[in-house]
């Protein structure tokens, strides 16, 4: 059987697309790009995570394009974000310049600095709330009133006022016990996977990139199934912090002092620190416990994200095939949103050719079949 | 005041600031635009703490323009779209660069908006600390 090429379906996809347009706004109600904004504040941090693209109003957009479905909206944003020039790159950005305004440790009940919950769903019994379906501009507005009214009537104590912005890491404090091996800034320049293909074994730098845009749900689903057996690892929570991280940039053609520096704004960021018990042989057959950090730094508030980069960052770091998730291959490969979902949902686009011709392949072996029994009876 | 601090006062305090140094400038000098403002990217290099080494966070989308005031040229840029606040960015960098007389006047106003920037600063350090944890030791029979 021949193959025929052939062409068709320019008006069908035209009349889809419209379809699909149509099934947006067939409610007859625009959704306004500010009360995204101000009402999904977790599911734009999700798609500017995931994008590795951070802006809340283009997120905004990409989800009321993509009608509120993350893998779209981040395909639409890595798109965009190809057609946009890298202009510069920031000064290094540190985790102790973060203006907290959430801080906890689930290893250290008196962390230096207390345990800070700032906005969480940690505590709330996620009962849905009817009351949301009567809720107004007018009852927001009044609420928010009340609480800053709240706020202000609170006791002034500038002793609490400094710690937010310089709030000691735990890490530093086990570095000073001798709790945790201490180590010198490493100034290696990072390699950008944006511009150069991944090659195995990987850089540290890569895989903390890969890690921090993969998708949420797939890098979160990997370290659970390493905390569930498929992995080496039980880690603790030394120390989560979310708030605004400054950038800044040095002039082009200055010699790039910080006092020079131009300052651009801030970005939101989660940072974990994960602390993974390890025992070690040391003289004498001794065995001693250690604790090793899993490092997880995501944009915007995406605390199960970073904690799940921390453990794969981990196990990464100590490669063993008996588990899949310490496979760096496996894991880097497959949790990148717009590469996985791309892949799965190609697999609808018109296959006419390779499926016809496999089916040949069934008709010729099921003849070849057929003439040997005919044969065999004659 | 150096840039660092500079920019700090003039992006996290009220734009008016911005627009006002801005249009004084461009009121007594001509302001020739290289590039008018327009969207770019900024790769975010970070510290990780772990191993303390470096690595990219991902991009952050920012408005930029640059201006040139007599021989000087002033680079304005700003996270997300703010092409009037770039613009006028700009302008002050270049009146810097060029250390025109206007600048030396402007001292005082970014010194008083800073005390607002930290006294709001304050107020949210303020209202986040309500959610700091204060243990009890249970009484043990």
């Amino acid at each position: 059987m021949g193959y025929v090429a052939v062409k068709g379906g320019t008006k069908a996809i035209e009349e889809s697309i419209k379809r699909l347009k149509y099934e947006r706004v067939h409610k007859g109600t625009a959704i306004e790009l500010h009360k995204i904004e101000a009402g999904m504040r977790g599911l734009i941090d999700q798609v500017m995570s995931e994008s590795s693209l951070y802006d809340q109003s283009l997120s905004a957009i990409a989800i009321k394009q993509a009608e509120g479905n993350p893998e779209e909206a981040v395909f639409l944003l890595r798109a965009y974000r190809s057609t946009l020039p890298r202009k510069h790159v920031s000064r290094i950005i540190s985790s102790e310049n973060m203006k907290v305004v959430r801080r906890i440790s689930a290893s250290f009940k008196d962390v230096p600095g207390g345990q800070i919950l700032g906005a969480t769903t940690d505590y709330t019994h996620r009962l849905l709330d009817s009351e949301l379906e009567k809720e107004s501009d007018k009852s927001i507005q009044d609420w928010l009133r009340a609480y800053q009214e709240e706020n202000r009537s609170t006791e002034y104590n500038q002793k609490h006022m400094d710690d937010l912005n310089n709030l000691p890491k735990v890490l530093d404090y086990l570095r000073s016990e001798g709790l945790l091996a201490s180590c010198e800034n490493n100034d290696l320049q990072p390699r950008d996977v944006t511009r150069k293909s991944l090659e195995f074994p990987s850089k540290r730098s890569e895989r903390l990139q890969i890690l921090t845009r993969g998708q949420t749900g797939a890098v979160t689903s990997l370290a659970y199934a390493v905390i569930r057996g498929y992995g080496a690892l039980h880690p603790t929570v030394g120390e989560l912090r979310v708030g605004q991280l400054p950038v800044y940039l040095d002039h082009p053609l200055d010699d790039g002092q910080e006092e020079d520096s131009y300052y651009i704004g801030d970005f939101t960021a989660t940072e974990v620190e994960m602390l993974i018990p390890l025992t070690v042989e040391k003289e004498q057959g001794k065995k001693e416990i250690e604790f090793e950090v899993g490092y997880g730094m995501c944009m915007g508030q995406n605390e199960t994200k970073a904690i799940a980069m921390g453990i794969l960052d981990n196990c990464l770091e100590r490669p063993n095939n008996e588990f899949p998730s310490h496979n760096e291959e496996f894991v880097l490969y497959h949790i990148d949103s717009v590469e996985s979902t791309g892949f799965i949902s190609h697999l609808k686009m018109p296959h006419y050719v390779t499926f016809q011709s496999k089916l040949d392949s069934i008709r010729k072996s099921k003849d070849q079949t057929t003439e040997q029994e005919v044969g065999l009876h004659e | 005041m150096r840039r660092k601090e500079r920019t700090e006062i003039l992006i996290q305090g009220t734009a008016d600031i911005a627009k006002d140094f801005a249009k004084e400038i461009e009121m007594r000098y001509k302001v020739n635009v290289i590039q008018k403002p327009e969207s770019a990217l900024v790769l975010l290099k970070a510290r990780e703490t772990a191993k303390k080494s470096l690595f990219y966070l991902g991009e952050l989308l920012v408005t930029e323009c640059t201006v040139q005031i007599q021989d000087s040229i002033g680079i304005g840029i700003v996270k997300g779209h703010r092409e009037e606040l770039a613009h006028c960015l700009a302008i002050i960098d270049a009146a810097y660069q060029a250390d025109l007389v206007e600048t030396r006047l402007w001292s005082h106003v970014l010194e008083n908006e800073k005390k607002n920037i930290q006294k709001n600063l304050q107020e949210l350090n303020q209202s986040i600390l309500r959610t700091k944890v204060n243990f009890e030791t249970m009484d043990v029979q």
